[in-house]
């Protein structure tokens, strides 16, 4: 059972870079979807900065419907600064964010959950003291489940709860984790925490998925599973926008990926792209 | 004797409702509401001079809103002014991006300005000499004895006790329940589930809120009189201990933990002899909370009745699912 680390990206990054030539100038420009489906994310100049530390330094993606795109880059690059502007976890200092054909870049965090915005995190964030099916619950039921209105006044709250039960048991058997339902987020393997982080975002269907290094801590025996599990949320239509270090697994799922340094985008395109590209062999190498 | 046990019964009701309001804000919704007595305190004034009638310049009393309201009505708006300034400061306080440590700091020095503003201000309620006279409710219906009011009180109190308990454990037990313990865990997690965080947590501090100020009414009802010298902030470390003892996020938990320390531990100083400089054997009884929060802190960090595990149940309908699916 092999575990997937961080410390296998370097690795992996060296080999990409040491077999790379240059790359044309028309590949390290394209930052637009090569999916002929309509853009979900628009991601404009983004600057986010820390105490006036610049962490992201104008930073222009986009994602479209049913495209897996690889956010990758060395420690520091602001990637996952990227992903935290996008959800709403931090403030970018400007820029402006459109999900779903809608300006979301002063929407709060479950505002943006709300129009089908899901992630997951670097560390396979669960609710430790809440058992995995209340926790899938939860996500099924969102919003309407916590509205305390709601909850003394609609008559069929029972049935929206059974029917967020069966979603949650329809996902955890078809997954083989039915039987982890009653166990604490604290009492999670590493694969099953990083399952249920990826079921919880999953199980509202949502229209985007930011994944923030979803691979670590899977063990190879999980692994195909959750590389299907994305494929088909992509067919699905979900975009999906993947912070990842492991590199053999970004050229296998990513349509696109773009590489991130110092808190900018210095190539993006196909794998095959920018894997030949100077500055990524200089930005890994150095 | 049977003035210690029915008083004593009295007090559980009265500790039972501040568990059950401070294990809602904090045992199920994480809100460290340090200064929780500040609720009880405003239900108990309110009540108060709202029953009392208006307030004569030349009495002994000053203190605004004089009214003589017929019961329940001083009741209820002891409950209501306890949810209004939960509401007031859950929106100055919970809604900001502050840290929960920074937020419980915050609400305790509240309580202990509320406190001196009271005592200074002695034309609020009475200052430091607080209300008395506060009449109480059904004492001139029944006419009952002294010992025969009392344990009609008693009743009374069970009756509330009982209301209050059924409605938050269902409350608990519904899926607003498990959003709140949602919260209480990750926040920013249940933010990603589309939950809005500051609102629940306004909406839940409101409720403890309220069920702080209808216990306080109550307490005033009793006692007849209400001054600052009862709602000093350590008063909010008893309950929490309580809480602690009892089990946070388990509401039977928060009612046995009611009876073991304020009612029991607490009490239990007053039956030694006096010994030492006068007063010492009354002020034990912290001593003796703050020993009981430690040993459980030891011995059983998660309380005596912890909060239940949430076993998932199949319906009907998925087991017939899964039964032609294996």
């Amino acid at each position: 059972m092999r575990e997937r680390a961080p410390g296998t990206t370097s690795e992996a990054l060296r080999r990409v870079a040491v077999s790379a030539a240059p790359a044309s100038q028309n590949e390290r420009t394209s930052l637009r979807p090569v999916s002929n489906h309509p853009a979900v994310l628009e991601v404009g100049d983004l600057r986010v900065s820390y105490g006036g530390v610049p962490a992201v330094d104008g930073v222009s993606l986009s994602v479209a419907r049913g495209e897996i795109v690889g956010l990758i880059g060395p420690n520091g690059a602001g990637k996952s600064s990227v992903l935290n502007a996008i959800t709403g976890d931090v403030r970018p200092a400007a820029g402006s964010i459109q999900f779903a054909g809608r300006d979301v870049t002063k929407l709060p965090i479950h505002r943006r959950a709300r129009l089908g915005m899901a992630r997951t995190s670097q560390t396979a964030r669960v609710f430790e003291g809440l058992t995995v099916f209340e926790s899938l619950v939860t996500f099924a039921r969102g919003a309407e489940g916590a509205s305390l209105t709601r909850t003394l006044l609609q008559r069929g709250r029972r049935l929206q709860e059974e029917q967020a039960a069966e979603l949650v048991w329809e996902m955890l058997d078809r997954h083989g984790f039915a039987h982890i339902a009653d166990l604490y987020g604290r009492e999670l393997s590493g694969g099953q925490r990083r399952f249920v982080d990826l079921a919880m975002a999953q199980i509202r269907s949502p229209k985007l998925l930011l994944l923030d290094e979803p691979m670590v801590g899977i063990t190879a025996a999980i692994l195909p599973g959750l590389m299907s599990a994305l494929r088909e949320a992509a067919e699905r239509s979900v975009g999906i926008l993947m912070v990842e270090h492991a590199l053999d697994l970004v050229a296998e799922l990513c349509d696109r990926v773009i590489v991130m340094v110092e808190g900018r985008i210095i190539v993006s395109g196909t794998y095959e792209a920018i894997a030949e590209d100077v500055e990524v062999r200089r930005a890994y190498l150095t | 004797m049977q003035d210690f046990v029915s008083i004593s019964l009295v007090y559980l009701g009265i500790y039972a409702l501040s568990t059950l309001s401070l294990n809602l804000q904090y045992g199920y919704a994480g809100i460290i509401n340090f200064g929780w007595i500040a609720f009880q305190a405003v239900g108990a004034y309110i009540a108060a001079v709202t029953s009392l009638g208006p307030a004569s310049p030349s009495g002994f009393q000053h203190y605004i809103l004089g009214a003589r309201l017929a019961f329940p009505l001083p009741l209820v708006l002891g409950t209501l002014a306890g949810a209004a300034l939960a509401l007031v400061l859950g929106g100055l306080i919970l809604t900001r991006r502050i840290r929960r440590d920074f937020q419980a700091i915050i609400m305790l020095i509240v309580a202990i300005i509320a406190a001196q503003v009271v005592i200074a201000t002695v034309g609020l309620f009475n200052g430091a000499n607080g209300l008395s006279g506060v009449p109480k409710p059904f004492n001139g219906v029944f006419h009952l004895s002294y010992h025969g009011y009392q344990w009609f009180y008693v009743g009374w109190m069970a009756v509330l006790c009982i209301v209050v308990y059924a409605g938050q454990e269902w409350l608990c037990r519904t899926s607003w329940g498990r959003a709140l313990r949602a919260m209480r865990e990750d926040d920013v997690l249940a933010g990603y589930a589309g939950i809005n965080i500051q609102a629940l947590r306004v909406v839940v501090f409101v409720l403890g809120g309220a069920i702080a100020g209808f216990s306080g009414a109550l307490l005033v009802e009793f006692l007849g009189t209400w001054s600052p010298d009862a709602w000093s902030f350590v008063e909010t470390f008893v309950v929490f201990v309580a809480v602690y003892v009892g089990g946070r996020g388990n509401n039977f938990g928060a009612i046995i933990g009611a009876f073991l320390v304020p009612v029991v531990i607490g009490t239990m100083p007053s039956f030694l002899p006096q010994f030492g400089y006068p007063g010492l054997t009354a002020n034990l009884e912290w001593i003796v909370i703050a020993l009981a929060w430690l040993i459980i802190f030891y011995l059983r960090p998660v309380g005596i009745l912890p909060e239940r595990r949430h076993i998932a149940t199949r319906s009907r309908v998925s087991a017939r699912v899964n039964a032609t699916t294996t």
